[in-house]
């Protein structure tokens, strides 16, 4: 199966491995996942105002070009996958609001003439957590598993953009469980922590990091005190705040621990090629636990 | 302690109905059971709790509303949307505040002055997601 697949901004930017180690997953368990031509920047944030038709614009336009996709891949369905969970939500919010307000959806599509392509309300969004949760399984990512992660005490940071509001929720809000069901099915261990979904200060990063500090503080030394040696994340941002700031505040915090995207993990229990991961990117090496747990190297 | 005499004039009326039209919300909706306060990850940094806030917006008190930093240290988390009893979605609120503050009185808002090495190193959504929540690009 094809599915295809959004990148936003961040994903050809900072979060190289994210993008590398999904694709290369996703093709390991045949969900692959094809770029979308001629995709836009979605807005990031969605508006929450209602008369703000403007801000709604973005969005559309991407799913108007992935329903085109669609048709060309032919074996795919009528839905669009993000990984980035900032994109997720904003595609997922605007797409489901044109589609109770066909009025509003009227107006975008007229300003989107010139593309001579038109949103038809056709389309599903998708975050790569749900191809794997309803299209994959987890049963079939555990038979990838050649490097089981023994030893990783993983803390499931999902953050609030997978599971906020109802319109943009891929799992329960209150208690989700398909980030640790999947890192389960990679061999490694999950903790059960309250932070899961604690706000990281977002993108109060620009010019109020001590906001930021203070969520990252409480985060990391929650996940420590509950025995994780690591934190998945699915959202280039949350990412940035967790890791590099950890590094900031070294002379308070001290130990850091890494921060994956779920892909990477998923990357190197299915023994995939190295390189997909970019550590290189990462703010705290992630390479001196992975060899601790005897995790790197095992099969190139 | 001293009470404000309370006055719901035209002033105080407009204020409110701009909330409500920006948000889409029915801000009288709100019984002040304080559940976004309880659960907002930065009640801490705020001037005002948020139910306070609501609270001055069903009064209209315009300047006490704008004056605190409450709706610019909220990161839009929405945990307090999607918790709210009264499902008044507490968020937009916050966003109509702001954007009452760009679109009516943006000469208020101060301009940022971001060193290079600090836009080469964030990540662009962060940036453009904090130019969107407060500037009016």
């Amino acid at each position: 199966m094809k599915n295809s697949y959004f990148p936003g901004c961040n994903l050809k930017t900072e979060a190289k491995g994210f993008e590398e180690s999904a694709i290369a997953v996703s093709k390991a368990l045949d969900a692959e996942l094809v770029e979308m031509p001629e995709w836009n920047c979605c807005g990031t944030v969605q508006t929450m105002t209602t008369d703000n038709l403007m801000r709604r614009i973005a969005p559309v336009r991407v799913l108007s070009r992935a329903s085109k996709h669609v048709k060309e891949l032919k074996d795919s369905q009528n839905q669009v996958t993000t990984l980035c969970s900032m994109c997720n939500s904003t595609l997922k919010i605007v797409n489901a609001e044109v589609k109770e307000n066909p009025n509003d959806l009227e107006k975008i599509n007229f300003q989107l003439e010139n593309d001579e392509l038109i949103y038809e309300g056709d389309m599903e969004v998708k975050h790569f957590l749900e191809i794997l949760r309803d299209d994959v399984g987890y049963e079939n990512i555990a038979k990838k598993v050649t490097n089981p992660l023994e030893g990783m005490n993983i803390a499931s940071y999902y953050g609030c953009m997978l599971l906020h509001p109802d319109k943009a929720k891929i799992d329960d809000e209150e208690m989700p469980t398909v980030m640790e069901s999947i890192v389960l099915s990679l061999g490694a261990e999950v903790v059960d922590w309250p932070y899961f979904k604690q706000c990281c200060g977002s993108y109060h990063i620009v010019d109020r990091d001590d906001i930021v500090n203070s969520q990252v503080t409480k985060i990391i030394r929650n996940a420590k005190k509950t025995g994780a040696n690591a934190l998945i994340v699915a959202c280039p941002l949350c990412a940035y705040n967790l890791d590099n700031q950890q590094l900031e505040m070294q002379g308070v915090e001290k130990d850091p621990i890494p921060i994956f995207y779920f892909t990477q993990l998923m990357a190197i229990a299915m023994g995939l090629p190295q390189k997909v991961n970019h550590f290189e990117d990462n703010h705290i090496n992630p390479e001196p636990l992975l060899k601790e747990l005897g995790l790197l190297g095992k099969k190139k | 302690m001293s009470y404000d005499y309370i006055e719901f004039g035209e002033t105080e009326k407009e204020f409110t109905s701009k909330i409500e039209e920006i948000s889409g919300q029915n801000i009288f909706s709100c019984y002040q059971c304080g559940k976004c306060s309880a659960g907002c990850a930065f009640s801490n940094l705020m001037e005002k709790t948020i139910n306070h806030t609501i609270q001055l917006v069903q009064l209209g008190k315009k300047e006490k509303v704008l004056q605190s930093n409450t709706h610019w240290v909220c990161a839009s988390c929405l945990t307090c949307t999607v918790r709210c009893p009264r499902e008044i979605d507490v968020a937009a609120v916050m966003e109509a505040i702001r954007e009452y503050t760009l679109r009516y009185e943006p000469e208020t808002i101060e301009r940022l002055d971001l060193p290079e090495e600090l836009l080469k190193k964030i990540p662009n959504i962060a940036l453009v997601g904090s130019f969107r929540k407060k500037s009016e690009l």
